[in-house]
């Protein structure tokens, strides 16, 4: 690919606003949903399916793809969206958030073409992607697996429980990314139990270790493509990102984790977002 | 199956009359047969012998510590890149502790792994409640698509083992503990999941039993011979799906049914042959099996007696039902 770095980055910023502008457009189909998570994780979607991950839409099932699993399946309205746009699904589908028989629901389905496993319950996805790193390394397949959890999600304890044994099996193949935008669902994450330090734990549990801004998206692209970030061990990104990212109203309070989208509402957060 | 694998010799001997020991025998054979499959522990390789599949398999070989949750998850992530993960567990643990793993990650997921859960209902009877598994069969059959089997003894653990090899969906293979099992069922027929098999005649009255509770049946049903009662004694080795069909002609061929297992009255064996028949052909029926309280500490088999799962609980059981207690 002969694009240049900025010109890449310009098209992932275009395209992490697009997921954002279609978040909105799924919640207001739906009718509400988990605004905060899924804006929070736009940016890191973006460069992950339109510049990290070695997937083929066409043809989802493809043995030696990329895995990605949304651990915080609570941001499938990100998910959905950059599926969408990049061909998994149809882009219809997005108006068709919560809708009876939709393949596009609160949370991923593995029924969905791209959606590797059905998560939405927190503390699944790094167990599975610790099953997928395995599986490439028995079955000596190269591709490399992603999973994206909530810091709010850490307090779940099986998340440790992968944690400890991906780095016992030195799975340089697997890599966790924390979205931490600091804000569960009753509050702040270090209101209700504190996770930090959070890269230190990832450290003391065996992982190497990288922090960045999820939202510039130079430092995102930089640590994706930096993966692994040692030969024989799992790597965990720390993303510090802000919930809600992208629409002042929405940002940086529990109140968006999940909350009602009206017309109105709808409106007022494209405002902010602007036109394609 | 292909003939050129063969069982190993001598799995018979090694798995002495236990079936956890059988399934790690078993899974021998299954990696023979299926490059596919891989085994996952959870600090379990002595609990299901599987120390010569670990030495010949090391490749095919994740122990995950003691971490049910991770068990699972790690086994359905495999599963979804096309490897068949076979989970080796405490029934007591992989079952209650990862229930929410089984049913997403596995069950809902629709991934193929099979779970061979030892140690179930009051196996391990010194260990306490803790310990003991009786509410397994009630959780696991609720989940669409589970494939949930009960062997009565080594062979048809065995078989049964082998079976998963076809069955095209998750399976929870229930297994006895550290307590022998004696042998049951019949070594040159085939398994055949979801058909009960027919282990005495009779036409008086129907035993429908499943795992260590089959043997006590086939007792219960000699003592009944000599008071003149014919009782047929079913080996419903398959939970999940249920052969209703097998339950149908007893009730119909018969004057009731007494269900019997090592797992709480509520939700298991005895429950899902209810259903059946509550529906299609309201049934007198007798449920042995464990009471609506949890155990006390002791041997297995003096709990077994303690709780009313014993061959003579089941002749009563007959008895009763039929107006002669």
């Amino acid at each position: 690919m002969n694009e240049t770095r900025e010109v890449l980055l310009k098209r992932l910023e275009a395209d992490a606003r697009q997921v954002r502008r279609n978040v909105w457009r799924a919640l207001r189909a739906g009718g509400s949903g988990h605004a905060g998570g899924s804006c929070s994780a736009a940016d890191i979607l973006a460069a992950l399916y339109f510049h990290r991950l070695r997937v083929r839409p066409a043809e989802p099932d493809w043995p030696d793809r990329d895995r990605f699993v949304l651990s915080k399946g609570h941001a499938n309205a990100a998910l959905g969206p950059v599926l969408a746009q990049a061909g998994f699904i149809d882009d219809a589908v997005l108006d068709r958030f919560y809708a009876f028989e939709s393949p596009f629901g609160m949370h991923p389905d593995i029924k969905v073409p791209g959606v590797e496993m059905c998560t939405g319950a927190l503390g699944h996805g790094l167990a599975v992607g610790m099953g997928m790193a395995l599986g490439a390394r028995i079955q000596e397949r190269a591709f490399h697996t992603f999973v994206m959890l909530g810091d709010g999600e850490l307090h779940e304890g099986s998340n440790w429980e992968a944690a400890m044994a991906a780095s016992h099996y030195r799975l340089a193949n697997l890599t966790a990314i924390v979205d931490a935008n600091r804000i569960s669902q009753s509050g702040p994450v270090a209101d209700l139990v504190g996770v930090e330090p959070l890269a230190d734990k990832w450290r003391a549990f065996g992982w190497t270790v990288r922090e960045i801004d999820g939202h510039q998206m130079g430092q995102v692209v930089d640590a994706l493509d930096a993966v692994p970030l040692s030969a024989d061990r799992p790597s965990a990104i720390i993303a510090h990102t802000v919930k809600g990212k992208g629409v002042s109203f929405a940002e940086d309070t529990y109140v968006w984790h999940s909350n009602t989208v009206d017309d109105e509402v709808y409106a007022r957060a494209l405002r902010e977002l602007g036109t394609p | 199956m292909t003939a050129a694998v063969q069982a190993p010799a001598d799995w018979r001997a090694r798995s002495a009359r236990q079936t956890r020991l059988a399934f790690g025998q078993a899974l021998l054979e299954v990696a023979a047969r299926d490059p596919r499959a891989v085994v996952v522990s959870a600090d379990t390789q002595d609990l299901l012998g599987i120390r010569p599949y670990v030495e010949r398999y090391r490749a095919r070989f994740v122990e995950v510590g003691i971490a049910e949750q991770n068990a699972i998850g790690v086994a359905a992530g495999m599963a979804t890149t096309g490897l068949r993960p076979y989970v080796c567990a405490y029934a007591p643990f992989i079952t209650a502790r990862s229930m929410e793993q089984l049913r997403n990650d596995v069950a809902y997921a629709r991934q193929r792994v099979v779970i061979g859960a030892a140690a179930s209902g009051i196996s391990l009877g010194v260990a306490g409640g803790t310990h003991h598994a009786l509410e397994d069969l009630a959780l696991l059959r609720t989940f669409p698509g589970m494939t949930v089997i009960v062997p009565a003894d080594v062979d048809e653990a065995y078989q049964a083992t082998l079976a998963t090899l076809d069955i095209d969906g998750p399976v929870y293979l229930r297994l006895g503990g550290r307590v022998d099992e004696p042998l049951v069922s019949d070594p040159e027929a085939p398994f055949r999941p979801g058909l009960a098999a027919r282990l005495r005649p009779g036409n008086d009255v129907a035993v429908i039993a499943c795992g260590c509770m089959v043997e006590m049946a086939l007792r219960a049903s000699d003592t009944l011979a000599g008071e003149g009662i014919g009782a047929r004694v079913l080996n419903m080795h398959t939970i999940k799906p249920l052969d209703r069909d097998a339950v149908l002609a007893a009730a119909a061929e018969t004057r009731g049914i007494v269900t019997a297992e090592e797992h709480h009255l509520a939700g298991g064996l005895g429950g899902a042959v209810a259903e059946v028949l509550a529906v299609e052909c309201p049934t007198r029926m007798r449920m042995v099996g464990m009471p609506d309280e949890f155990a006390m500490v002791g041997p297995t088999p003096r709990l077994r007696d303690r709780y009313g799962m014993s061959a003579a609980a089941i002749a009563s059981a007959c008895r009763e039902l039929l107006g002669f207690a």
